[in-house]
């Protein structure tokens, strides 16, 4: 038993291609490969004859990696990259700025959550745009569902996803420590447990709603190529 | 047995030509092209696979991971919208080669 993968990877270590695309490429030559030696086996071939043979397809190794080179990477990688993450990114990040503008203007009231010091409320208290959660898994969905047909892996696709909360993210774990260590005003008005429901509002609920669309596109659309129709020998 | 630039030149009607009938992995497809040209036209690993990539890059094919019925998980290729636009205009010029040649071939031998 061969490991193709292996032998493919090894003796095209220097393909020049992004990495999403020389994995790709490892794992068909080396599928190519092994339904070669399998179909030279069933016609009667020694283990060896039949590897001879197999690799005798491919020649020169070298050769191979320019051609390769030649015919993907001139215009694979910018736009690939741009189509697989970077334009669903931007477009679920648009979405979401753009509903949560729509929500904040049209929308029902916030929740404002009630956080408390001692006995009494403290204020600025935390925003809760519950019907802007609520879109955020639609949202996710489109994201992933543009980079997944435009042939995202998994990685890209769920980043692709969680994109919208980035800003979010920043602002929480960057700006807000920065804001407090600089100024005394916003020290005062943050208690640890806003902080925790703020994260949980506009960083981890949002995170989970984008991601549970984004899981069920990815998921269906799966399953969908596996109902494909597939030639097979 | 066809030399080799002139398979070089068919190569990419014969892989639209096959893909027309459906989508088909790499192996399958070089496969189908040999089956169906009985043994005239054939491609080694070495020379299907740049040519796949060049025409996906043109948007001619698509190709997608896909898993089979026997749980192989392969990249199949089918034809674009482009790919189906291009086919015809490549079969009508070679089928105006062919009969030129034709036409040349019956002076040549009058």
């Amino acid at each position: 038993m061969h490991d193709w993968r292996q032998l493919v990877s090894a003796r095209l270590s220097d393909l020049m291609l992004d990495d999403d695309d020389a994995v790709q490429v490892f794992d068909e030559l080396a599928d190519h490969l092994e339904e070669t030696y399998q179909s030279l086996l069933g016609e009667g071939f020694s283990e060896q004859a039949a590897t001879r043979r197999a690799l005798g397809g491919v020649g020169d190794w070298q050769a191979l990696r320019r051609k390769i080179e030649s015919s993907r990477k001139r215009e694979s990688i910018m736009p690939k990259r741009v189509a697989q993450f970077w334009l669903p990114a931007f477009v679920t990040l648009l979405l979401s700025m753009a509903c949560l503008a729509l929500i904040q203007i049209f929308g029902p009231n916030r929740w404002i959550a009630p956080v408390t010091h001692g006995w009494r409320s403290v204020a600025p208290t935390v925003l809760v745009y519950i019907p802007w959660l609520s879109t955020l898994p639609f949202i996710g969905a489109l994201g992933a569902y543009i980079s997944n047909r435009a042939g995202g892996r998994t990685r890209a696709v769920f980043s692709a996803t969680i994109f919208p909360i980035l800003p979010y993210m920043v602002f929480f774990i960057i700006g807000l420590p920065i804001a407090i260590i600089l100024d005394d005003h916003v020290a005062r008005n943050v208690t640890v447990p806003m902080f925790f429901i703020g994260l949980c509002a506009w960083v981890i609920f949002p995170a989970a709603a984008l991601l549970a669309g984004g899981w069920a596109v990815q998921h269906f659309r799966s399953r969908h190529s596996t109902a494909g129709r597939i030639a097979t020998n | 047995m066809i030399c080799t630039g002139i398979k070089k030149g068919t190569a990419e009607l014969a892989i639209l030509s096959v893909l027309q009938d459906g989508p088909l992995h790499g192996y399958e497809l070089s496969r189908r092209i040999e089956a169906q040209t009985k043994g005239s036209l054939s491609f080694s690993l070495a020379a299907l696979y740049p040519m796949l990539y060049r025409m996906e890059q043109r948007r001619w094919i698509r190709g997608a991971w896909e898993i089979s019925s026997n749980g192989r998980r392969r990249r199949c290729y089918r034809l674009t919208p482009q790919g189906k636009k291009k086919l015809q205009p490549l079969r009508a010029e070679w089928l105006e080669l062919f009969s030129a040649l034709r036409r040349l071939t019956k002076v040549s031998n009058a």
